[in-house]
């Protein structure tokens, strides 16, 4: 119940601010002018249009991942600085119960991304045939990857009580995990690439959007980067977790 | 409610209390006095569990807070130093969603009672983002109160607020203290608050426990001194004054003098016996509290020492 009072304030705060207004008409200013260069580009509207579902894909997460950021670094830091973390945690509720409702508030703000990019999936690759895959793996793996980062912001948010500290750590972590998005197959070919991808839960749902979107695999076939994802969000809950415990607040 | 004994707490390895002692009874308006830095509020979050100490003896409401932080939170009305809202949300809307932290479901009628109470009544459709910071101290003690707490521990709760303001603060604790909240605690380095609220005090400067007792207890058995300022018509005799009554400077007419009353002895017995030794006074100015002269003598450099005068 008291989880469930964090998470209202913290998602009322973020879609009720300037801020969180920004974020959602920003992102689907990014859908659309994306959308629309796939269609009215001539070089990219000869794309496959699993491709384009694929490339859409990853885009979410991405975006989805630097809300987690800002959300995360801002959940406890944030507070700090404004003055009103003392107030919270001087209250009857556990460290964990105040993580649990920040990253509760964090899925709400997730979700409604996601929810804000289903007709984007939807107009771009409605002719194609796996455009429910997407969906459903979007769900499945980009929920773990962004609330990973999420719970990543928080722990140096709450250790650090420095917001641009936390923002600028998990952003250069988000920057590099992305990587693979950026150069291509070219990196990945190598040894190198094939370590950061094994390790990499970015490249982890990257490669199973590619895998079921573009080459049709089935979920046993992903069972492996699932494990992968997972992994990232329990090592990062446990950041989190430990953090929160003693959040610096003074 | 409170027992604390030899509380030693260190931050990133810097000892910050050294030897904390607090002893607050049912009833007691306890003023921890120290200067900034000297660790109240540090002792403060150890008493609710938001610090981990190494050594001492801790019990709030029966509770350890190494232990049972969160049972203690629930009896406990906080209002931290320089707390912040949520400067989007309207009062009655912020209040009842820090009542849910406490489990406590308010009604539109028990709000508006709490906000007429603390002067914000007619404010409560405005978002607190627009209040002044008389306004937001206010809604800090509604928020306080918010969980009908046992005990109450105010964290400089008049920083920063004009006279005015300062003593609708006083009232306002008065009148609750009044309502049957049990104890409170009050952390301050404004010496007026603790003399017009406080029973009890206690000294901590520099992480330890310097004085602590009854304030009346320690005011009359330290036989405190207190600085006059006198303005005599001519020069007076100096060479044989009042016992405990002793000469500090001049400038012109006026004359800067030290006493030191005896248990008994009243002020006005002084004044009379220097009339009768030909001191024309035409004026006499108090220039410090007698509180004030006991907090300056226990926090000066010198005071090494502790002091227990009445548990």
């Amino acid at each position: 119940m008291k989880t469930l009072t964090i998470a209202y304030k913290e998602s009322a705060q973020m879609l009720r601010s300037q801020r969180g207004l920004l974020w959602l008409l920003s992102f689907s200013g990014l859908l659309s002018a994306f959308s629309l260069l796939l269609v009215s580009n001539t070089e990219l509207s000869l794309l496959d249009n699993a491709q384009v579902v694929y490339m859409m894909s990853g885009t979410v997460v991405a975006a989805g991942a630097l809300l987690a950021a800002i959300l995360g670094s801002d959940a406890y830091a944030g507070e700090k600085e404004r003055g009103t973390l003392v107030p919270l945690i001087c209250t009857p509720i556990g460290a964990n119960v105040l993580l649990t409702g920040k990253a509760l508030g964090m899925l709400i703000a997730w979700g409604v991304m996601f929810t804000l990019a289903t007709p984007y999936l939807w107009a771009v690759g409605a002719s194609g045939q796996n455009l429910g895959a997407a969906v459903f793996y979007l769900a499945l793996f980009g929920t773990p990857v962004v609330l990973g980062f999420g719970y990543l912001a928080m722990a140096l948010s709450a250790r650090t009580g420095s917001v641009l500290a936390s923002l600028l750590s998990t952003v250069t972590l988000l920057m590099l995990s992305a990587s693979p998005l950026l150069v291509g197959p070219g990196l990945r070919g190598t040894a190198i690439g094939r370590v950061m991808d094994a390790v990499n839960p970015f490249a982890g749902a990257l490669n199973t959007f590619d895998s079921v979107i573009i080459d049709s695999q089935p979920f046993s076939a992903q069972v492996g980067r699932l494990v992968l994802v997972f992994a990232w969000l329990g090592l990062c809950l446990l950041a989190a977790r430990r953090s929160a415990a003693h959040p610096n607040f003074q | 409610m409170i027992s604390i004994e030899n509380l030693q707490l260190a931050i990133a390895g810097k000892e910050i209390l050294k030897g904390i002692d607090l002893h607050l009874r049912l009833g007691d308006t306890y003023g921890l006095l120290g200067p900034n830095g000297a660790g109240k509020s540090t002792t403060i979050f150890a008493m609710l569990g938001l610090r981990s100490y190494k050594n001492g003896q801790v019990s709030v409401l029966g509770h350890d807070p190494m232990k049972q932080a969160v049972e203690i939170r629930r009896s406990i009305g906080v209002m931290p130093e320089n707390a912040g809202f949520y400067d989007w949300m309207t009062a009655p809307a912020y209040l009842q969603w820090y009542g849910r932290l406490y489990s406590i479901t308010q009604t539109e009628r028990d709000l508006d009672t709490l906000l007429d109470k603390v002067g914000l009544g007619s404010e409560n459709q405005r978002t607190i983002g627009t209040y002044s910071r008389g306004m937001k101290q206010r809604l800090a003690v509604a928020r306080a109160l918010i969980s009908y707490p046992r005990l109450l521990i105010l964290d400089e709760p008049t920083n920063g607020l004009d006279p005015k303001g300062r003593r609708e603060i006083h009232d306002l604790l008065l009148e609750f203290a009044a309502e049957g909240i049990t104890g409170t605690l009050l952390c301050t380095h404004l010496l007026d608050d603790v003399d017009r609220l406080c029973n009890r005090i206690g000294i901590i400067d520099q992480g330890h426990t310097r004085l602590e007792g009854r304030l009346g207890d320690l005011l009359a058995g330290q036989g405190t001194d207190q600085h006059y300022r006198l303005r005599l018509e001519g020069k007076p005799n100096t060479a044989n004054l009042p016992a405990g009554f002793s000469l500090l400077a001049h400038e012109g007419d006026w004359w800067h003098a030290t006493v030191q009353f005896k248990n008994s002895k009243e002020p006005s017995a002084l004044w009379g016996e220097l009339w009768q030794r030909g001191w024309r006074i035409q004026e006499i100015r108090s220039e410090t509290s007698s509180l004030e002269e006991l907090y300056l003598r226990i926090t000066a450099p010198a005071a090494s020492y502790s002091q227990e005068v009445t548990k």
